[in-house]
């Protein structure tokens, strides 16, 4: 199996996200779920999704170690990959950096302090952000708008965040983005919503401005793998 | 006379390095009565603390071998192996958890969980071996218990809860709350031997109360007479929640945490009874050792005093009286004059004497029995080897070995020097599986190499204190390895006829990667084209063109040879004849794979200050490194990478003036992977050189 083949084979390709963008505009995305549904798996196949296409990933765990991050990357792969042993992954982890923050000391500007260290040192300079754990309750929509103006600033193709829903708050936006995330979902282009049903996994399409599929579609996920199932 | 073996402990100190174990051990062996003074690590005295033995300790304040010692506390027993904290003599601290049954890991209460922390946590994972922590240094500024523990929870994964809260903290530190006796505890005179228990001081109250409480909850989880005494309200046995504690910790379920500082005599009684009351005794584990006779079936260790002996070698010293060998005893017992046997060599041996050792002083004993930890004397034997009584023939579990990855020339100044480093390079190899040495045949010069560039100057400075063998020492070098990247086939005949017999064989055949493992060779001879008496040859060939790659100089790894070709003749064919074609062979077919170097790469940690996280990172990159990812916690930030051993030499001089001495790193290998194509050209270039002017 080559690079090749696991690009097209990545189940993300259902999502169809390169094929009204072109891959020229910058967006912002977010996936939802209530806790321990499986979001950093999904932000795992974006960001893995990106490093295969040639883009550096800088994946910003909030509240989680580089270990434990590292391992979701390494069982995501596997499972991409059927455990098959491919010469290039070496290669693509080279386009991964995770950088891990305490919940309590994050902030936009900490974050663009340390970017900035390893762009002006020459170290590491991304192309696509992940965000895992950012706080929507205890930050406001400025934050959010800063760390917007940020991706353009800095030149970066994608944030990816994730976000906690809670089953008893009940607040929706118009476009069904629930709470807390239900008053800045303007600024997301895509809002993906992790949802179980019985014993099946749903990805419930709420927002998408740059994929192929109109909001409203459901995706099935594998609940073994959280991989999207394809077809 | 039989032990109780519920009153022996059989336990190691392990953590990250300069986190006061070595003073902790100390305090141990004050409060337990063996010594009757205290002396600093780096003390104005210039004694240097009790378990740091070796002269080279004291100067570098870090503990280099495990010193075994032996204390009493209470009704117990307790040996106790002191171990390295840097990452370098990781096998020593292996080596200690092997024969261990229950451990302490010491956390420094304001770096909290560092690199060399995860490492030994690891290990102890690995071994299976309950462990309780002692946050050790609360009296210092920034001192911080809590946090502690939350990254005991968070980083290494521990349910870890504290048993006790401190009272005042830094330079305020006065006491400790003990969560279960809900007693404020003090420790009073000059050397806080005195330990007074008083009421919780009224501010504590609540916080103590609000602890005890979720103490409980956690704990009740593995005792369901304390859930229900819970339910039930009111007052709780204090022993109801000590069993219950110490059952979770056999388990790994749960890990008590207790708090003080060595250094200014607080808490340390407290961690004595926490050792007593939680930790194992050698009945509550379950030790396997491999029947020799039945086919390495491995088998579980009786513990039993009238059993055969099983004895493990884990250890040894070179002491003023001759070789000294550390053991632990898992079953039967021994006395003077005993005979055992050594499972590895079939060989008898005579026990003349047996010690108790207390660092480098012992206490010489009549007998020992299951669970002990004692020293043997002129017993000629390597470490790891196992010693039974000649009715049984076992072997404990293999322990993990890692290969080395550096190495360097040592050049002796003259004979004397000589004959004095062949003495020392002998026990150095029988006293540590990393260490390994051998002699370059091309250049004749003796190489030594071990797990990093400090492990290596250890024993270089050993071999000149303890040997009195002044060496000269060349630059070290990387362990590089050659490998191949594509199959290839060879088919070479070997020739020659020079009057008399002559020399024939032919062998062919193809090579290809091997991904794990490295080497293998397959016959897949039909028909009898090489006679079956010469396919031995063949391999013998083969090994033989591993020990030095032709790109540079290197072993090389990985290969797969397959012979299914070749030709003999009934007269000129012979072993020589078909090592040398398998080798004419191997280098035909080597140059056609494709061959790269591959260079080892080390998982590099550094920990600091926030403020110099940029600066490291920078560092980290100008040396070819990866970083796989930074972790920021308030001022304190670690920055993880790999990179490659190469460009490691001089790091910490680099690191120390880079972060004004504020930062520290470890590394330990990681894995071995190709060079870039330039440093490739080099090494190629370099060997090349070399073989022109050798």
């Amino acid at each position: 199996m080559g690079n090749n083949e696991l690009i097209v084979n990545n189940p993300l390709r259902a999502l169809g996200l390169e094929d009204k963008s072109g891959g020229v505009q910058a967006m912002m995305g977010l996936v939802m779920a209530r806790a321990g549904l499986g979001k950093t798996a999904i932000l795992v196949q974006f960001a893995l999704d990106c490093m295969l296409l040639g883009n550096r990933v800088l994946h910003v765990a909030i509240g989680e170690g580089v270990d434990k991050t590292r391992t979701w990357y390494d069982d995501i792969l596997s499972l991409l990959t059927d455990g098959e042993k491919i010469s290039s992954i070496p290669e693509i982890m080279k386009n991964r950096m995770i950088m891990t923050f305490k919940e309590s000391s994050f902030s936009k500007a900490l974050l663009e302090e340390r970017l900035d260290d390893l762009v002006k040192q020459n170290i590491y300079k991304p192309e696509c952000l992940i965000i895992d754990g950012y706080d929507f309750a205890n930050n406001d929509r400025e934050s959010l708008e800063g760390l917007r103006n940020f991706m353009n600033d800095r030149g970066l193709k994608m944030i990816w965040f994730s976000a906690v829903s809670h089953r008893d708050d009940k607040r929706v936006s118009l476009d069904g983005v629930p709470a807390p995330c239900h008053e800045v979902d303007s600024l997301f282009e895509t809002v993906l919503l992790i949802k179980p049903v019985g014993d099946a996994m749903k990805l419930d399409i709420l927002k998408c401005d740059s994929c192929k599929l109109d909001p409203g579609t459901t995706l099935m996920l594998d609940p073994s793998t959280m991989l999207i199932k394809k077809g | 006379m039989n032990k109780d073996l519920s009153k022996v402990r059989n336990i190691g100190i392990s953590a990250h390095i300069d986190s006061g174990k070595t003073t902790l051990t100390e305090r141990i062996l004050f409060y337990t009565k063996k010594i009757h003074a205290i002396h600093e690590v780096r003390g104005k005295d210039g004694v240097g603390a009790k378990m740091d033995s070796m002269e080279l300790e004291k100067e570098r304040g870090i503990t280099i071998q495990s010193a075994a010692t032996y204390c009493s506390w209470k009704s117990v027993d307790i040996n106790i192996i002191d171990t390295p904290g840097h990452v370098d003599f990781t096998v020593e601290v292996e080596r200690a958890l092997r024969v261990l049954d229950g451990a302490i890991l010491v956390l420094c209460s304001v770096g909290g969980v560092q690199s060399q922390s995860i490492t030994v946590n690891r290990q102890m994972t690995r071994y299976t071996v309950p462990r309780i922590a002692f946050i050790n240094k609360c009296d210092r500024t920034g001192a911080n218990p809590e946090k502690v523990t939350r990254q005991l929870r968070d980083k290494l994964d521990l349910n870890a809860h504290m048993m006790q809260i401190p009272i005042g903290l830094e330079s305020d530190l006065k006491g400790m709350i003990d969560l279960i006796t809900m007693k404020a505890v003090y420790f009073e005179d000059p050397n806080g031997e005195t330990i007074v228990e008083r009421e919780i001081p009224a501010e504590y109250q609540a916080e103590a109360q609000t602890k005890r409480e979720t103490l409980l909850e956690e704990v009740s989880m593995f005792s369901e007479e304390l859930m229900e005494a819970l339910l039930e309200g009111g007052d709780i046995d204090t022993q109801l929640i000590y069993d219950a504690v110490r059952k979770g910790t056999l388990a790994l379920e749960f890990t008590p945490v207790l708090m003080g500082s060595a250094y200014k005599n607080k808490g340390v009684q407290l961690l004595l009874d926490a050792v007593e009351r939680y930790l194992p005794c050698p009945t509550d584990v379950v030790n396997m050792a491999l029947d020799l006779k039945n086919e390495e079936k491995e088998f579980a260790v009786t513990n039993s005093p009238d059993d055969p002996l099983i004895m493990l070698a884990f250890k040894l010293e070179d002491g003023r009286y001759g070789q000294l060998t550390y053991t632990r005893t898992y079953q039967g017992k021994l006395a003077k004059g005993d005979t055992v046997f050594n499972s590895r060599t079939g060989k008898k041996t005579k026990i003349g004497r047996l010690c108790r050792m207390h660092s480098n002083e012992m206490e010489e004993i009549e007998a020992c029995g299951s669970g002990d930890i004692v020293a043997l004397f002129g017993v000629d034997c390597a470490s790891g080897d196992t010693f039974t009584s000649e009715e049984i023939s076992c072997s404990m579990t293999s322990m993990h070995i890692p290969e080395p990855v550096i190495s360097l020339a040592v050049i002796p100044k003259d004979n004397k020097a000589q004959m004095n480093m062949s003495k020392a390079l002998n026990r150095f190899t029988k006293e540590d599986p990393t260490f390994k040495t051998y002699v370059d045949h091309e250049t004749g010069e003796t190489i030594i190499s071990g797990m990093g560039e400090l492990h290596l100057e250890v024993y270089v400075e050993r071999m000149k204190r303890e040997y009195d063998a002044v060496v000269e020492v060349g630059a070290p070098q990387v362990a590089y390895r050659e490998t191949i990247s594509q199959k290839a086939s060879f088919s070479y005949t070997h020739k020659k006829q020079t009057g008399g017999s002559g020399q024939f064989g032919r062998v062919g055949g193809y090579m290809e990667p091997l991904e794990e493992g490295d080497y293998e060779f397959v016959d897949s001879i039909v028909g009898g084209v090489i006679p079956r008496e010469f396919i031995g040859s063949c391999d013998k060939g083969f090994k033989k063109s591993l020990e030095k790659g032709s790109l540079c100089g290197a072993a090389i790894t990985g290969v797969r040879c397959v012979i299914n070709d070749g030709a003999y003749h009934a007269v000129d064919s012979s072993d020589i004849a078909f090592q040398l074609a398998a080798i004419g062979a191997f280098k035909e077919g080597y140059l056609k794979a494709k061959p790269i170097i591959m260079e080892p790469i080390m998982k590099v940690a550094v920990e600091g200050p926030t403020e110099f996280q940029g600066s490291v990172m920078g560092s980290i990159n100008q040396r070819r490194g990866m970083i796989i990812g930074t972790t920021e916690e308030g001022s304190y930030s670690a920055v993880e990478a790999e990179v490659p051993l190469s460009e490691m030499f001089g790091y910490s001089t680099a690191l120390r003036s880079l972060t004004q001495g504020k930062a520290e790193f470890t590394m330990e290998f990681a894995s071995f992977k190709p060079v870039p194509k330039g440093v490739s050209e080099q090494l190629i270039k370099a060997y090349q050189d070399e073989r022109k002017n050798a």
